[in-house]
């Protein structure tokens, strides 16, 4: 009750505090001094309408702005400014805080279907929690997602009206299935969350399927608004010389020629991809850092338990889903250097050079966290000593593979180092600052990480099946054997010409690719209803292990914001690759000292928020309020694991 | 004694020390801002010398040729041929073809003949997004020409384009 008069007294003296500011602020200017001669007693005295000195100043000064807009002709603003931000960081920052939300809401889905549908199949009750556990983050997300994407559009129809003028004219077709479409997704999203349990097992699941559907509809409609600015057409072999022409979907003036080719232009689909699996990724990070902070949280064994195991998906799925993903980005790069050799190299070698190395660090972040978080789960199992021999090797083959990816070609050297390297790169490290170098190193993290993964799954388990031993020498084969294609090629790409050497980055990833899934294929009947040396005890891991969680979903939050950067950054002063010319002062290339600080301001912010969204969606676990129970403990709303 | 630090505030550390240190590295980078390039006037009275001089600004710049694409005077594992001497053995690369016409040739129509050796790659620079002139390609023409060669091309020239 205390607490409840505390608010209340609160709340009237701000009531009134607002009252007595009004009133003083009215007093003040009726009280203002005036000249005895001017006073208006005086002037009614005389008879006359005569102004004193300040009010004919004011009827003045209104006179002449009115007369000056009567005078100006109507122009269209072509660039608004924000005063200290500037415009393009305002919708900077509001691209990538939509796009981030956007991100988790399409992702969760994802996985919390395939969660269901596995719970459905096993007939385990445990996976239909854990994939309503997550689907609870959904609802004030996807509030988030609408609230930062209508912000967004307001800052662009206002800070950039003719260009924003202009992405209407070619895309105002799309606008309205846009729209209809995230009817569905608000309806399919709010049916799947609040149906959860009362709809049948198959009918639920449709639900989720279509919610997917139709999510992913949306983000490829978005895509193809922010592709046609990178890559404005299609290549196609038109003249039929077997050598791939560019056909624009604009005339040179911008007029459209074709929206089929404005939409499905050249990097759209690679877009689509590599936003497809680093949505899931990133999601599974997220919600990998919910279940961490609700670990933390946690009062009873029992809870630990839960979210020990909601933290442990959520990071498998983000696991298996980064795991492809440097894939996705050389196959989009790839088709970046095939669309425009300028914009490729402007990428890896020109302006954006230098963030590839600070993309190391965060994806060598990532590898690490990630790892480690496995290596400690091992302790969940009783028999998990036997593979813990492994950890020191693995940990220096990722310690080894990050070094060298984060390599660089020239170091960053004072005068007298540059003179004793005899040039600005280093005579023996900067071949490990080349491509070849680069490519092999990321390709033994992915299989050291997958390794990782195999000997977790491993951890208190022992096969049962008949050919165990021949299986398990087939996968040590084939994992040798992909290793062994990596660094071959990746050593053999210094003795060849550039062209080929890009080449060379094709069989490594592909052998590796073939080595996750032939050794996944064995090892699926390998270890299939294995025998347990113990018990997996959920709950029983240290609580480091829940910070590394929380740190991952960081640096893969701080990663989707710089390589946001480098998209969009890499069309320099066009608003439209080739065609629109970004005419504002805002029209170069930010440093990348800049860029990073405007990134940070945005994790920063985007965690703030995403705290707000952990917290709502804890709410839903707590008791109701008992007027009875809060009196008992001075009126404090007590939370508690609802039964 | 052992201090602990409550929970919330380990997490609110974390965040901010994450992000302070991935920002940290991002200062230590070399720092470069790119602005678009500066125009660059062509006027009628210009002769073949100032169409040297206006064609090596537009190949550093606004032509972009020499931004990781072509080198002058580099050996080793290439991106794009060398242009060291191209004015020298321009008349030689394609039978038929003056120095002046291969020039051209190559900046109108690159994939017309690749260099043995290199891939395909470069766009035609009168088109976007690079989009030079016709006169501005007369300037960098003329610069190609001045490497290892003679400048003959005016802005009178016929490039047959």
């Amino acid at each position: 009750m205390t607490r409840n008069r505390i608010l209340f007294g609160i709340g009237v003296l701000a009531f009134v505090s607002v009252i007595v500011t009004v009133r003083l602020g009215g007093f003040l200017v009726d009280n203002e001094y005036r000249q005895p001669d001017r006073q208006v007693a005086a002037q009614e005295e005389l008879g006359e309408a005569e102004l004193v000195p300040r009010q004919q100043g004011i009827a003045d000064e209104q006179a002449a702005d009115e007369a000056e807009a009567r005078a100006r002709p109507y122009e269209e603003a072509e660039y608004r400014t924000v005063p200290f931000v500037g415009s393009r960081v305002t919708v900077w920052v509001l691209a990538q805080l939509h796009l981030l939300f956007a991100a988790f809401v399409l992702a969760v889905p994802l996985f919390a279907f395939i969660i269901e549908f596995v719970g459905y199949v096993k007939k385990e009750e445990r996976y239909n929690k854990l994939a309503y556990e997550f689907t609870k983050l959904l609802s004030v997300s996807f509030s988030m997602t609408a609230t930062f994407g209508a912000f967004l559009t307001f800052a662009l129809i206002i800070l950039y009206p003719k260009f924003t003028n202009y992405l209407m004219h070619i895309f105002s077709p799309t606008f309205l299935p846009y729209v209809l479409l995230f009817f569905l997704e608000a309806l399919f999203l709010y049916s799947y969350y609040y149906g959860w349990g009362k709809f049948g097992p198959r009918m639920h699941l449709f639900l989720g399927f279509m919610l997917n559907i139709v999510g992913t509809a949306i983000m490829f409609i978005a895509n193809a608004w922010l592709t046609f600015m990178m890559s404005p057409g299609k290549r196609d072999d038109i003249d039929g010389d077997g050598v791939p022409d560019f056909v624009s979907a604009v005339s040179e003036s911008g007029a459209l020629l074709s929206l089929r080719d404005a939409f499905f232009n050249f990097t759209w689909m690679p877009i689509n991809i590599h936003r497809i699996i680093a949505n899931v990724a990133f999601g599974g990070s997220i919600a990998a850092a919910y279940a961490a902070f609700r670990y933390l949280q946690a009062k009873s064994d029992e809870e630990r338990a839960h979210f020990d195991w909601m933290g442990y998906v959520g990071n498998f799925v983000a696991i298996i889903a980064f795991l492809p993903l440097p894939f996705a980005g050389y196959y989009l790069a790839a088709e970046i250097y095939a669309f425009s050799q300028t914009l490729g190299i402007q990428m890896m070698g020109g302006t954006f050079s230098w963030l590839f190395v600070l993309q190391a660090a965060l994806i060598g972040n990532l590898f690490l966290g990630a790892n480690y978080y496995l290596w400690l789960g091992m302790g969940r199992m009783e028999g998990g000593v036997h593979f813990q021999k492994f950890i020191k090797w693995l940990l220096i083959a990722i310690a080894l593979c990050f070094a060298v990816w984060a390599t660089p070609r020239y170091a960053i050297s004072s005068v007298s180092e540059i003179a004793a390297m005899g040039g600005s790169s280093h005579p023996q490290l900067s071949y490990l600052g080349q491509m070849s170098a680069k490519n092999t190193a990321v390709n033994i993290l992915i299989l050291s990480t997958y390794m990782s993964f195999l000997l977790y799954r491993r951890t208190g388990r022992q096969s049962i099946h008949p050919h165990r031993q021949l299986l398990t020498r087939a996968q040590a084969i084939v994992f040798s054997s992909a290793a062994a294609l990596v660094i071959f090629y990746g050593v053999y790409g210094y003795f060849v010409d550039s062209a080929t050497r890009i080449r060379f980055a094709i069989p490594q990833v592909y052998s590796v690719l073939a080595a996750l899934v032939v050794i996944t294929v064995i090892d699926l009947p390998l270890y299939r209803n294995a025998a347990q040396s113990g018990e997996t005890k959920w709950g029983r891991i240290p609580a480091v292990s829940q910070y590394a969680l929380i740190f991952i979903a960081l640096s893969f939050t701080w990663l989707m914001g710089l390589m946001g950067y480098v998209r969009s950054g890499l069309r320099q002063e066009w608003h439209v690759y080739g065609v629109i010319l970004d005419t504002s002062p805002d029209a170069y290339t930010p440093s990348l000292g800049f860029a990073t600080q405007v990134v940070s301001v945005t994790v920063l912010i985007f965690f703030g928020l995403i705290g707000v969204v952990f917290w709502l969606s804890s709410l839903s676990g707590k008791k109701d309020y008992a007027p009875g129970a809060a009196a008992e403990d001075g009126g404090r709303l007590e939370g508690g694991q609802a039964a | 004694m052992k201090l602990s630090v409550p929970m919330p505030l380990r997490l609110v550390l974390l965040v901010l020390g994450t992000t302070a240190f991935y920002m940290y590295l991002g200062q230590i980078v070399p720092q470069k801002e790119s602005h678009p390039p500066p125009p660059v006037l062509i006027n009628a009275e210009m002769t073949t010398e100032d169409l040297v001089t206006v064609g090596a600004e537009l190949a550093s710049g606004k032509g972009q040729c020499l931004v990781g694409c072509h080198t002058v005077g580099q050996s080793g594992p290439l991106r794009y041929p060398d242009l060291d001497g191209i004015g020298g053995r321009a008349a030689t690369q394609v039978d038929g073809l003056s120095d002046l016409e291969y020039l051209a040739q190559s900046l109108y129509e690159p994939a017309v003949f690749i260099v043995p050796g290199f891939a395909d790659g470069m766009q035609a620079i009168n088109q976007p997004p690079i989009n030079l002139s016709d006169d501005e390609i007369k300037a960098v023409i003329a610069w190609l020409q001045s490497l290892g060669g003679t400048p003959n091309v005016t802005l009178d020239t016929d490039l047959g384009y």
